[in-house]
């Protein structure tokens, strides 16, 4: 195994220019000139475990990751310090040089796409009007189609149908019925003589019940059964008897028919 | 249809196309019968070649299947200042890096992307999603069954290619690199 004698110089390198543990792992590796292959895990643990102190604030998404790193470190450093009692055993660091081999490729392709991203988006291309593609139907390949187009597909579909099947309108059973409500105010009006109706209707707190009083009101006005009055605009409009009596009968044909 | 009218018709389609024109579609848009493929290739790699001068600010490129009209990249500066636009934003490092991934080993899952990271590539894949350049492709069958991810046709234009496999072997590349070192 490859030793380090020195720690490196200079303060170390913010982690968040890193974009994971395996970055800064890769960065150490390189720094300390040595091989991905043999990894001198002691020195490197404790180069990670200082870059980590260093960090004056430690971004939660991604500190998970580094102390995880950095736990996985200090276990292969145990187990480096234990004899080898098997000589044909794996090296406890075989699974990590794997990892590493594996992002290097990815950082390698990415290397090659950041170069080519410089290129290319100074790339103009011809700007075609909006309406070309408005006045013909849209066509999508189906290499553009992905699950996020389907499902935007399946929302439009299910608004225009919602929109097209509107939920029922929802029928009350009626709470209040008129033909019940002429024969309160036509008892109430035999009774009492005068019957103030704003006031009467004002001390219902239900609008449902309000209207059939005010319906009930003018049917038994229309009946002659009461008379309406009122004095002057926005007054209080006063009930009372009309010039013809209704029966029981009268009030009871009227409710069924009508109400 | 003669060559110069052929030439001329495949020119204002590359004009006025909005995305890479391939030759089906313009064989389906002159619908001539004596008019073969190899010829509208070659009429697109002649008008491509011809292009190819100092003094043309038109280049023709082949990408994703099509080609497409295009600049030189080095008439940048003049065309952002003409249009007012500022340079337009880069791609972060995680997200070339999970591009990277995407491409080279698709269709694959958000968590073997964070596994071979080192990370959490959530937040990056769905910006890269909103941009165009990958798209969803199906859940894998296994547990929690992941969405699979692929890169999209916008991603073969932005990057140049004709398929994603036209991408360098990174083993390659990094042979390249050792070869010059030593």
């Amino acid at each position: 195994m490859t030793m380090v004698a020195e720690e490196p110089q200079g303060p170390p390198v913010e982690l968040s220019v890193f974009s994971g543990p395996l970055d800064l792992l890769l960065h150490l590796i390189k720094q300390n000139e040595v091989s991905i292959y043999d990894i001198p895990i002691f020195s490197i643990c404790d180069q990670f475990n200082a870059h980590l102190k260093a960090m004056q604030e430690l971004d939660l998404d991604s500190a998970g990751d580094f102390l995880w790193m950095a736990s996985w470190l200090l276990h292969l450093k145990s187990k480096m310090l234990l004899p080898q009692v098997d000589q044909g055993a794996e090296d406890p660091r075989e699974e990590l040089v794997e990892r590493l081999l594996a992002y290097r490729r990815v950082k390698e392709l990415a290397s090659f796409l950041h170069d080519s991203d410089i290129v290319r988006r100074c790339l103009w291309v011809p700007e075609v009007a909006a309406d070309v593609d408005a006045e013909r139907e849209q066509e999508l390949d189906w290499e553009d189609v992905d699950l996020r187009v389907l499902a935007q597909a399946y929302l439009d579909v299910m608004q225009k149908f919602a929109a097209s099947h509107p939920p029922p309108i929802k029928v009350l059973p009626l709470r209040f019925r008129v033909e019940d409500k002429m024969k309160d105010i036509y008892e109430l009006v035999r009774s009492d003589g005068l019957v103030p109706l704003l006031r009467h209707l004002n001390s219902r707190s239900d609008p449902v019940e309000v209207v059939t009083v005010m319906v009930a009101a003018l049917e038994l006005v229309r009946l002659r059964g009461v008379f309406a009055e009122q004095r002057s605009p926005f007054a209080e409009i006063y009930l009372r008897p009309g010039d013809r009596s209704l029966g029981a009968k009268e009030l009871l044909i009227r409710g069924e028919n009508g109400g | 249809m003669d060559k110069d009218t052929l030439t001329a018709v495949v020119e204002a389609i590359l004009l006025t196309a909005s995305g890479p024109v391939t030759v089906p579609a313009v064989m389906e848009a002159i619908d001539d019968r004596k008019v073969g493929e190899d010829e509208v290739a070659a009429i697109f790699e002649a008008i491509g070649e011809n292009l190819e001068r100092p003094d043309s600010g038109l280049r023709l490129e082949k990408v994703a299947g099509g080609w497409r009209c295009t600049t030189p990249p080095n008439l940048d500066p003049y065309l952002r200042s003409f249009h007012g636009i500022a340079a337009r934003q880069r791609l972060s490092q995680a997200a070339l890096e999970v591009l990277a991934i995407v491409a080279h080993r698709q269709p694959v899952t958000l968590p073997e992307m964070n596994f071979i990271r080192g990370t959490n590539s959530a937040s990056v894949v769905r910006t890269l999603l909103d941009r165009g350049l990958l798209r969803m492709a199906g859940r894998k069958k296994v547990v929690g069954k992941p969405f699979l991810y692929r890169t999209s046709k916008d991603f073969l234009v932005h990057f140049g290619l004709e398929r994603a496999e036209d991408l360098p072997d990174p083993e390659e590349m990094l042979k390249d690199e050792t070869a010059t070192v030593e």
